[in-house]
């Protein structure tokens, strides 16, 4: 009788009682933000929580792990985690230059050009023995990498030891590092690589991963089409383990949309202009799927349909109340006004280029503003591979002319190894209030051998974009500074106690490179010098010299 | 006055350059001379740093392997039995019935023997329905029925195998256990599954049984569109039917995400298919175009799939509401998954009207299996074995390093274990037919790791005009100055000693 009781009451639940049943739950949510300059910016997060679940302690892994069972966690991502025991996971391919001082700081804070991966391991069993060397954290994370490769059809596998760097500050967990035995220490790998390109054949396994994959729900609207023709995109993957709750995997995908180049001179948007695709049936495992707005807030507008709630400025639409299919339409009664000076919205502005057209050598020169009546902290990074090179010697700060050599405050360089290991640089700043900060350092270029040059060698090589990390300490004074549109993301960045990171664009480096249309010319005209050398040397050794009588 | 002292018109001597340090014949001649005798000494090292590693294989103890074949000795006991004529009649119908390339030395006995192994069969003679038990045997031995028993022994024995069905033999497999839902937006689906319990009810036992042969890794996940690459056809009922043209090409691999990228161990999948709701009930037709009674079918080496359709929901209930997957339909389910599961993997059934006790496998049905794999494997290394020394044979660029030695060589022994015990063990009795199969599968492995190794391929694409193309502008025109003037000197010598032996001559 009790059974049927409680069967009778299993059928009264709503129906998605089993979300919560299974273990897993699944959320979704699409963030959509007018920008100043008439843009639109989206961000769409997913994120799968395992009730529960910890990340594999790799002293365990010649141990024969469990069964993974999964409902809605995606099983080809929790076969990498658990095989390589990876803590915490960051993936990011982003295409285009986020421009901060337009665009103001992004939903998603790391939008660093191409991809980016970066991730906490910690050391595995197995000190000395071979049948072990597969446990240590830099043989696991050469197979994360490749593993990643293949799950997303990108070149993530080409991030080997030349572009893998630690560096110390700027990064730091989101989620929490388990607390094993002290004998257990976690490494921080982290490795980028600017010239990815990001495409369709990224977004077709990204889509995979989610339950619904692109078929129901608010992943509908990741329309290829739409997103690759976007002014910027990118996606990424989180992977973070939350102490009280479990393994928490949030996978993103941002774009910068412009709704003025459809035409007419309106910056009025809606789901079908933005991603040609409307919301026509929602996913029917999602426990939440939430569209939220940033509504104008000086501007006269109309939104259509009427949000759910607004909080903040911010209007937030519930799928479960609202009709299919769905498309959100937000009209301006004015038309847009072009702003002849770009709202600085971002917490700081960073330029960085390479000066010099010598091939082999040049200067770095950096200038961070910092538009706050606040002095600020930050960790400035720069990680190069080893093809150019930093003489520290000549590292040089100033503000306005000035030199200011009070102004760095410590700073941590890792020498590149060639053909070998990256340069790290970390150097920690203070900028002064209402400023910019110059920095400006030589560099030297490496000669590269032959067979390291990349195809299409005479294009350069694509250095990684600096970071700029605001530390959590200073970053405190920051809100009063932004705009309040910017205010959730900022918020949701100190609700994780994360350091504020800003990117910069990639540099396109020029070594010096051979002729690689007639290497066999090249080959010829070398022996022939050679030979020629030699001929002479060894005919002055061997010569009989006799002395002719000139006839008279 | 010496013949070579020139003297200047204006009286002045200039110095003689002959008489110049390194004019003298001897310096040149030295001179010349350790320039050649660096390039000689030189030629070992220039060899040794272009060559191609090649290692010599055991070719010979290769082609030796053919002559060996895998006997298993399989004893059969007769209990109950008086008439000793029986015995010996049962051994002849045996030995005219089982073939020779099963490799089966078969021995039928009277009675139970303190001596035999352990792992004997036993018939007992019992009146009743024949039942087949651990290793045992109970059938109404009679001389009437001896052709009968000799038949069933037979199909026991050296059962038949659809050898396309049975998926290759590696150490550890991947279950991987897949509930799609065709479109789980439309409503009505399965929104999870006990799938630990059902594992643990239906697959453990047979797993456990197995886990001689091999290791298990199980994982499980659950899709909510999994749309397919056809349309099914509808027929009069109002249900859909899939045709048997259309079961090749049902699994959708471009839209169901089952693969998996982080081993190589082969995967088996099983896979419970939850049409739309629009297309319920999904059914199975036959050649006839006719509706078959199964919904499940197997995929050759590939896996199993069911097709389950939810029972219609009452009027009164949500019909769009998810549910999880009914126990009772779980049972059924995993039923046919534990079948499907035995048939991939190679597992005789019982012959038909041949009744078991046991829940698990019977000694029997896995030793049948141990035996079929181990010639299987033996067969295979000896294959891979082959093809490695015939192919390093034919192309004489290619590398043969240590590791592919060492594997080779380790394989050979393994597979040379296997027909020799080896002395350590006790010779009376023969290995068991686990440790035959872990040779068997060693030598396998082996064989295949060094014919795949990647080691071998170094040079393949580097041949030897390309290397003279690059040596011939550098060598030639060094080497023709150093000839040239070797030539001369040895010339110049010669008729030196010619002119100092006439000179000698004439006084």
């Amino acid at each position: 009788m009790r059974t049927l009781r409680f069967l009778w009451v299993l059928g009264l639940l709503p129906p998605c009682y089993c979300r919560y049943f299974s273990g897993e739950t699944f959320s979704e949510e699409l963030v959509i933000r007018p920008l100043p300059d008439g843009k639109v910016a989206s961000r769409f997060e997913f994120t799968t929580l395992l009730h529960g679940a910890t990340p594999r302690n790799p002293q365990n892994l010649s141990v024969e792990d469990h069964s993974q069972h999964y409902t809605l966690f995606p099983l080809a991502l929790g076969q990498i985690l658990r095989e390589y025991a990876v803590t915490e996971l960051h993936l990011t391919l982003n295409a285009g230059k986020w421009n901060y001082d337009r665009w103001g700081y992004p939903e998603e804070s790391d939008v660093a050009t191409g991809a980016s991966l970066w991730a906490w391991m910690a050391e595995g069993s197995g000190s000395a023995s071979a049948a072990n060397a597969r446990h240590r954290v830099d043989a696991r994370w050469r197979d994360l990498r490749n593993a990643l490769a293949g799950l997303f059809c990108a070149s993530i596998a080409s991030l080997d030891e030349q572009r893998t760097t630690s560096p110390g500050r700027a990064f730091t967990p989101v989620g929490a590092l388990p607390a094993w035995p002290a004998s257990v220490q976690h490494a921080f790998r982290h490795a980028s690589l600017p010239s990815e390109n990001v495409c369709t054949e990224n977004l077709t396994p990204f889509l995979k991963l989610l339950p619904c994959k692109s078929l129901s729900g608010l992943a509908h609207l990741l329309n290829p089409h739409r997103l690759f023709d976007a002014d910027w995109h990118g996606m990424g993957l989180h992977v973070s383990w939350r102490p009280n709750e479990g393994v928490q995997v949030r996978l993103t995908f941002q774009s910068v949309s412009d709704p003025l180049r459809a035409g007419g001179n309106s910056r009025d948007w809606s789901l079908r202009l933005l991603f040609d695709r409307v919301v026509d049936r929602a996913c029917p495992v999602a426990a939440s799927s939430r569209i939220i707005v940033t509504l104008p807030t000086k501007e006269l507008y109309s939104v259509h349909p009427e949000p759910s709630s607004v909080v903040d400025g911010r209007g937030a639409f519930d799928l479960s109340d609202q009709s299919f299919p769905l498309d959100l339409r937000l009209r301006w009664a004015e038309p847009f006004q072009h702003a002849t000076v770009p709202s600085a919205e971002a917490p700081l502005s960073v330029r960085r280029m390479l000066r010099g057209s010598a091939q082999d050598h040049g200067a770095l020169a950096i200038s961070i503003t910092n538009p706050d009546s606040d002095p600020v902290s930050v960790v400035y990074l720069e990680t190069l591979p080893w093809i150019v090179y930093l003489y520290l010697s000549t590292l040089e700060l100033s503000v306005g002319g000035v030199r200011r050599p009070d102004l760095l405050q410590d700073i941590s360089y890792i020498a590149p190894v060639p053909h070998g290991r990256a340069a790290t640089l970390e150097a920690f700043l203070s900028l002064p209030a209402r400023s910019t900060v110059t920095l400006h350092i030589g560099v030297g270029r490496s000669f590269l051998r032959y067979t390291e040059h990349p195809p299409d060698a005479q294009r350069g090589w694509d250095l990684p974009g600096a970071v700029v990390a605001l530390l959590p300490a200073a970053s405190g004074n920051q809100s009063s500074a932004t705009d309040s549109t910017n205010k959730g993301a900022m918020q949701e960045m100190k609700k994780w106690n994360q350091p504020q990171r800003i990117y910069t664009p990639a540099l396109l480096v020029d070594p010096a490179t051979p002729d690689f249309s007639m290497p066999y010319n090249v080959i010829i005209f070398t022996c022939s010098l050679i030979a020629f050398i030699f001929g002479s040397v060894f005919n002055g050794l061997t010569r009989r010299f006799v002395v002719l009588k000139s006839p008279e | 006055m010496p013949p070579h002292v020139h003297v200047h018109p204006d009286g002045t001597s200039l110095r003689d350059p002959s008489r110049l340090f390194y004019q003298s014949d001897s310096i040149r001649r030295l001179i010349i001379a350790s320039y050649w005798l660096f390039i000689i000494a030189a030629i070992p090292l220039w060899w040794h740093i272009t060559s191609i590693e090649r290692l010599s294989l055991p070719t010979a103890r290769v082609h030796a392997q053919a002559a060996n074949h895998l006997r298993f000795p399989v004893q059969i006991q007769l209990e109950n039995v008086q008439d000793s004529s029986i015995s010996t009649s049962l051994q002849k119908l045996l030995d005219d019935r089982i073939h020779k390339s099963h490799g089966l030395d078969v021995q039928v006995r009277q009675q139970s023997d303190p001596t035999n192994p352990s792992d004997s069969y036993v018939i007992r003679a019992a009146e009743g329905v024949p039942s087949a038990n651990e290793r045992s045997l109970t059938y109404p031995v009679r001389p009437a029925t001896l052709p009968n028993l000799a038949d069933l022994l037979t199909l026991l024995l050296a059962p038949p195998i659809d050898a396309h069905r049975v998926a290759q033999y590696s150490p550890r497999y991947r279950l991987a256990f897949t509930l799609l839902n065709e479109d789980a937006a439309a409503g009505g689906a399965i929104s999870g599954w006990d799938i630990s319990g059902a594992i643990s009810r239906h697959l453990s036992p047979i797993l456990t049984a197995l886990s001689v042969l091999h290791n298990f890794t199980i994982e499980s996940q659950v899709q909510f569109h999994a749309p397919l690459a056809f349309s099914p056809t509808p027929i009069q009922d109002g249900s859909y039917g899939l045709t048997q043209e259309d079961l090749t090409v049902f699994v959708n691999s471009a839209e169901w995400s089952l693969s998996s990228s982080v081993s190589n161990d082969p995967v088996l999948h099983f896979i419970v298919f939850v049409p739309s709701a629009s297309r319920r009930p999904l059914k199975i037709l036959d050649s006839n175009g006719l509706p078959s009674t199964s919904n499940a079918f197997l995929l050759p080496q590939w896996g199993g799939m069911v097709i389950y359709n939810p029972p219609t929901q009452d009027t009164n209930s949500n019909t769009n509401a998810n549910a999880p997957l009914p126990p009772s339909a779980l049972h059924s389910l995993f039923s046919t998954f534990a079948t499907q599961l035995l048939s991939l993997l190679g597992v005789p059934n019982l012959p038909g009207d041949l009744q078991t006790t046991t829940d698990a496998l019977t000694g029997w049905q896995l030793d049948a299996l141990l035996r079929r794999r181990t010639s299987e494997n033996a067969r295979g290394a000896y294959d891979t074995l082959q093809s490695i020394v015939k192919l390093v044979d034919q192309i004489e660029n290619m590398p043969v390093g240590q590791d592919v030695r060492g594997d080779v060589l380790d394989s050979l022994s393994a597979l040379e274990e296997m027909y020799t015990p080896s002395p350590s063990s006790p010779s009376s009795t023969p290995p068991s037919l686990t440790t035959t199969l872990h040779h068997s599968s060693t030598a396998l492995t082996l064989a295949s790791r060094a014919f795949f190794s990647p080691k071998m391929l170094a040079l393949l694409y580097f041949p030897a005009e390309h290397k003279y193309a690059v040596y011939s502008p550098l060598f030639a025109s060094a080497t023709i100055p150093l000839a040239a003037a070797a030539i001369r000197e040895v010339v110049a010598w010669r008729k030196g000693r010619r002119e100092r032996e006439g000179a000698g001559g004439g006084q």
